[in-house]
């Protein structure tokens, strides 16, 4: 099979960065904090270079929407694996408001032009949580879906996956083109390797626009502020076992 | 324990604004090199180091490498993660493409050699000693050993070591008596026979090989330093395709119990017991010492960098507790508020970064230096490079592994009674550091190097170019409106360096032991004022990202503070160091009747 | 203003979510639609009649809506969709499926696991795995939502709705179930437990997770989770998960055991009522969510609490 695989991912705050609030409560503060590929993302690029690593795929090409700075995102998947990339570049002010559907129409886009054979993403982004740009693309292409991947099996023009479903597991195949979105038992992401470091920086990397591929990134939800949550704070160290029931029951309606 | 992040943000800094990184990328064969790069290759060793190595420092601190019949068995976890290591293609960064290398600048090693030390200095010691086997191989051996050991060392399936000391041999090697005779079997190869004691991963359990580099006396060779050969002696000798076949007579016999550095295992090596280890000469018969000296500028350097890495992750961990752990009312301030904010606290944490920050820029700065010497088109500018780095290795190395152990005993105070219990980790900072001020020659060697053969010999011509410069930066930041004092104080150090570096030239041949007896504080001194000179440079460079509006202006505020602490809080020491050197006479008279 | 609730089942029964789905939905108008999508599954049908503030049931019955798949599911929904200006789903990994093709098919935003409903445009949720929360307000004309399910309390019964079959759009035949997996257990679902028993690393292994915690479980009536860590070391299936990217719990009591309290696993539980934490290292960050903090060894404190319960 000579199936192109394309795997769009995100700039997000990085994974252990205990993130804060604006002062003015109108986002979280971005500037000066680390980011990187979101997790899941990564495990989407893992995956699509394990199956062209296997022969099932012949090429990998990644994409980001986002600002210039996520170039640096595009080159991680590179030295990762990934043959190709692709910025559809927005400013900095579109990209603070830059939704799912947005995002799934400019993939639309790409896969109009690039024509995978399987698009593999990560379930959410943690950054808002969405969970929803891979089963948008989907719908927008009329393609099948497989969300919530653990487990993914190529052949004979099909894609058989494992899904993590609240009450356990389930195996779905679909037919190929096909969206599948990666959970986090999947795979275990590799480290990039220096030589492949230095390789990625000579892989090619294309910037696009928003404009040139014809699509309205103007937000459909405003965000009319971001606040903390409230804090829960710590309660008491109980010192034993009769000390804890004895709390418990005093609580009400517990036990 | 906290976790560990590495500071990229400040190393991209110093590498841009102070090392010169685009110089170095301009030099023959870093056509590669360039920010994109470098900040690739920064992210991605960081996600290693923290992913994987930094949290194997405690536990390889708690169960330590073992041995038992001839084998060690090395700290959970360490085998799988330097099969990571060497997968990730990370020991050949500066090696020679030619046997698999990436051919990369040592201004690239050593910012990546940081964050392993951070990461856990016990594991990156075996890749750092390999690297010093590859780089005398390289140099030296001929082009049949090379080809057998280079690409399997480089990729990591083999490792090296360095076995120079001996129970009689430490500091001075001229004294090596391990004996290497011709095997006259018709190979060119030699039987080595003797003890070296405190070889870093002498033996392990990660690869299928380990490659010594072993010293040793022909049976005709002159008494002294000039009749030291160097040696290759494989663990497994090398079967005719190259691969490892019968083991040799080369033997871990016992592992060292050690104050720190557990997760490294320091073996006595027995060579040639039964038969004679297999061997075979690298380079020319009598030279191994001065090959050896090739490599000690490279070598020395690494150590004075994990003193940086130690120190910073120490400064991380350290810091994080203070914010934490709340403590009385701090004085001038309202309502609850962590340690952090006791004066003291304060001035320790900063004593701590300051530091910290002023080291990683003079490593990085010998670094940049490391590659001009080697890569320059033109063989003046080659030659003015090297007298810099002769000039600044033995501080780097010095200087930032006594700091370092200033900075890890400053951890542990900071941390109070929770210090010195071993459950929060910082006491291994202070275990750890330790040896740096020990191996690849102690300080005092250090400050006998700088101040004999790197300053006297040339009449403080390599020391004054360099303290021009120095003068330059504060001529420079005494012009900024607001940098002027740190110029002023950044002059007041300098000028104690001049008036050492003259008195030293001046009296070190007509009085060499009173000079001697100051030497670790001419050592000392260099190293506090050359950490001054690169912090005003520092701030030079912040100040105009902040004028210019480019860049993180918190970063750039915070980087004038920490050289301001600097200027005002550690560079002072210079006016007594230079006292302590000029009574050299005097304190040596005064010991010698007291000791008498 | 009419609105339609999506509910989740499995033909016979409605999976509790669905209860707090319609709540969420009563704050927004007085009445509610439901469809109920799937094969055979009118008792599930007559279920949701009954439930309090139900105006109407529509029922698409066939056996191509057996497995649930996202692709007709979706296709279903659009068709009836004319009229609605609300559609709401469980965030459930039920309706998580389907619900974003609704919303793309219909050119709309979904605002995702919303946790509070401010007025009728505006909504919150939840975003950096609940370390903020984020006010939204819709530009679009049709809202498509999921609702974080412990966010809003469970919808009673009283309602007698009538219940009006639906045709649905032809199979997609793009998917086909090859296998299922189902955790079955007697004890109650995660998701809606009253009390939840959770276990990390510090159990070891599956064997003790199953010694130490059935016996606490099944004297409290509880259902079981698990942190990630021990979830990834295999110690139980997926579907205990708790946390950012398992599920999401509020139950009156959870009593965490072994749990270190990675950010990730406090998103996923930290709006319970009472937590009780259970861990020897005495700095694990789970005590400083903890109403009630017991530092020691667990494995002799959690039989000694099943003792004394
Ligand atoms: C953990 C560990 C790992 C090591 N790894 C290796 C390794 O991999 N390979 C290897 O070959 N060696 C290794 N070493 C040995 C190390 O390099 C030596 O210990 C070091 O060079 C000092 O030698 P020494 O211990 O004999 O001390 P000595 O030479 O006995 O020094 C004792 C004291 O005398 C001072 N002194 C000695 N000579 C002079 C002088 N001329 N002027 C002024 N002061 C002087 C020293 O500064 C020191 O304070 C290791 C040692 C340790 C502890």
């Amino acid at each position: 099979m000579s199936m192109k695989i394309l795997v769009p991912i995100k700039r997000v705050v990085d994974y252990n960065v205990k993130i804060r609030v604006k002062a003015d409560n109108s986002a979280v503060e971005l500037d000066n904090v680390k980011m990187s590929m979101n997790p899941f993302d990564e495990i989407a690029v893992e995956e699509a270079v394990r199956l062209k690593e296997a022969g099932v795929a012949v090429e990998v090409v990644v994409v980001t929407c986002g600002i210039a700075a996520a170039q640096d995102i595009l080159r991680s998947a590179l030295a990762l694996g990934a043959d190709r990339a692709i910025l559809v570049e927005v400013d900095v002010a579109q990209s603070e408001t830059l939704q799912p559907l947005a995002v799934a129409k400019l993939l639309k886009a790409l896969v109009g032009q690039e024509q995978p054979g399987l698009v593999i993403c990560g379930k959410q982004a943690i950054d808002d949580d969405a969970n929803q740009t891979g089963q948008m693309l989907a719908a927008l292409q009329g393609w099948p879906q497989a969300t919530f991947a653990s487990k993914v099996v190529i052949a004979d023009g099909k894609a058989t996956v494992t899904r993590e479903v609240d009450g356990g597991l389930e195996t779905l195949a679909v037919t190929l083109p096909a969206v599948i979105s990666t959970d986090l038992r999947l795979n275990e992401p590799r480290y990039a390797t220096l030589p492949n470091i230095m390789k990625a920086k000579k892989k090619p990397l294309n910037i696009l626009t928003a404009a040139s591929l014809g699509v309205d990134v103007a937000p459909r939800l405003i965000t009319r502020s971001v606040n903390e949550p409230p804090k829960r704070t710590a309660g008491i160290r109980v010192g034993d076992v009769a000390q804890l029931v004895d709390k418990l029951k005093n609580e009400p309606k517990i036990i | 324990m906290t976790v560990y992040v590495a500071p990229v943000k400040d190393l991209m800094f110093v590498l841009e604004e102070v090392a010169g990184l685009d110089e170095v990328a301009a030099l023959p064969g870093c056509e590669e090199v360039g920010i994109e790069l470098v900040s690739a290759v920064l992210e991605e060793a960081s996600r290693l180091a923290e992913e994987v190595i930094a949290p194997l420092n405690k536990i390889s601190d708690q169960q330590g490498a073992t041995c038992a019949n001839y084998e060690v068995k090395t700290s959970p976890g360490f085998k799988d993660a330097y099969k990571q290591f060497a997968d990730g293609g990370w020991i050949g960064l500066t090696c020679d493409p030619e046997f698999g290398g990436q051919g990369l600048p040592h201004l690239l090693s050593i910012p990546v050699g940081e964050i392993w030390n951070s990461a856990c200095t016990a594991f990156a010691l075996c890749p750092m000693l390999t690297s010093g086997a590859i780089e005398a191989l390289s140099h030296h051996a001929s082009d049949d050993l090379k080809a057998r050991y280079l690409p399997k060392m480089i990729s990591g399936e083999w490792t090296g070591t360095m076995n120079l000391t001996e129970p009689n041999a430490g500091s001075d090697l001229a004294a090596v008596r391990t004996r290497a005779v011709p095997a006259n079997d018709g190979s060119n190869a030699y039987l080595i026979s003797g003890t070296k004691i405190f070889i870093t991963y002498g033996e392990h359990d990660y690869t299928d090989n380990i490659i010594h580099l072993v010293l040793a006396r022909l049976p005709d060779a002159p008494a002294g330093v000039k009749g030291i050969s160097l040696f290759v002696v494989p663990k497994f000798l090398l079967n005719s395709d190259g691969s490892a076949g019968a083991r040799n007579d080369a033997k871990c016999v016992s592992i060292e119990h050690k104050m720190g550095i557990h997760g490294s295992p320091t073996a006595v090596m027995a060579f040639g017991e039964e038969t004679g280890a297999v061997g075979h000469l690298v380079g020319e018969a009598n030279r191994g010492l001065e090959y050896m000296f090739t490599m000690m500028n490279n070598a020395r350097l690494s150590v004075g960098l994990e003193g940086v890495g130690i120190a910073e992750r120490a400064y991380q961990q350290t810091l994080s507790y203070a914010m934490e752990r709340i403590q009385g009312r701090v004085a001038g301030r309202e309502g609850t508020l962590p340690i952090a904010y006791h004066p003291d606290v304060r001035r320790m944490l900063m004593s701590m970064r300051s530091q910290t920050e002023a080291m990683r820029a003079l490593v990085l700065v010998a670094a940049a230096s490391l590659d001009k010497a080697a890569r320059c088109a033109d063989a003046g500018e080659r030659k003015r490079h090297q007298a810099r780095i002769d000039l600044l290795i033995p501080v780097a190395k010095g200087w930032c592994s006594e700091q370092a152990n200033e900075i890890a005993y400053t951890a542990v105070q900071v941390h109070g009674g929770m210090g010195y219990i071993e459950e929060t980790g910082v006491a291994q900072y202070q275990r750890d550091a330790r040896i740096t001020t020990i191996y690849e020659g102690t300080t005092g060697i250090q400050a006998n190097d700088l101040m004999g053969r790197k300053v006297a010999r040339d009449g403080g011509a390599a020391a004054n170019a360099l303290i021009l410069e120095m003068v330059a930066t504060a001529v420079q930041a005494q012009g900024v409106t607001e940098l002027t004092s740190m110029g002023d104080g950044l002059a007041g150090g300098v000028a104690d360096l001049k008036a050492a570096t003259d008195w030293i030239v001046e009296n070190y041949v007509s009085n060499t032991a009173s000079t001697l007896l100051g030497s670790v504080h001419y050592l000392k001194l260099f190293g506090t004022v050359a950490g001054a000179w690169l912090l005003v440079r520092s701030s030079i460079a912040a100040q105009a990202r902040l004028v210019a509006g480019n860049g993180d202006a918190a970063f750039c505020r915070q980087k004038i503070g920490t050289t301001r602490f600097y200027i005002d809080q550690v560079l002072p020491l210079t006016a007594s160091l230079l006292l302590m050197l000029k009574r050299g006479t005097s304190s040596l008279d005064a010991a010698d009747l007291a000791l008498s | 203003m009419s609105i339609l609730v999506i509910a989740e089942h499995d033909n016979a029964t409605l999976k509790a979510g669905t209860r707090n789905t319609l709540s969420a939905a009563l704050k927004l108008g007085i009445t509610a639609d439901i469809l109920v999508a799937g094969y055979n599954c009118q008792p599930a049908a007559r279920a949701a009649a009954s439930l309090a503030g139900v105006n109407k049931v529509k029922v698409a019955d066939a056996a191509h809506l057996a497995d649930g798949f996202a692709e007709n599911l979706a296709s279903l929904v659009v068709s009836i969709a004319a009229g609605y200006s609300y559609i709401l789903a469980p965030a459930s990994t039920y309706g998580k499926n389907f619900m974003p093709r609704v919303a793309a098919l219909l050119d709309v935003a979904q605002i995702s696991e919303i946790s509070a409903v401010v007025d009728a445009n505006t909504f919150v949720r939840p975003i950096y795995a609940g370390n903020a929360l984020a006010t939204v307000e819709s530009k679009d004309a049709v809202k498509v939502i999921t609702v974080r399910t412990t966010s809003f309390d469970a919808a009673g019964d009283g309602g007698s709705a009538a219940i009006e079959n639906v045709l649905s759009p032809a199979d997609l035949g793009c998917t086909t179930l090859v296998e299922r997996e189902l955790s079955v257990s007697e004890r109650p679902e995660l998701g809606a437990a009253k009390i939840v028993v959770s276990g990390g690393r510090g159990l070891g292994n599956g064997e003790n997770y199953q010694r130490v915690l059935a016996p606490l479980a099944d004297k409290l009536g509880a259902a079981l989770g698990a942190s990630r860590a021990a979830v990834d070391a295999g110690f139980v299936p997926n579907d205990y998960q708790v946390g950012q990217t398992g599920k999401i719990v509020a139950p009156q009591l959870y009593i965490a055991v072994g749990i270190s309290g990675a950010i990730q696993h406090l998103a996923g539980m930290k709006e319970s009522k009472v937590i009780v934490a259970i861990n020897k290292d005495a700095d694990a960050p789970i005590f400083q969510v903890a109403d009630y903090g017991l530092v020691g060894d667990l494995f002799e404190l959690v039989p000694q609490l099943t003792a004394a319960l």
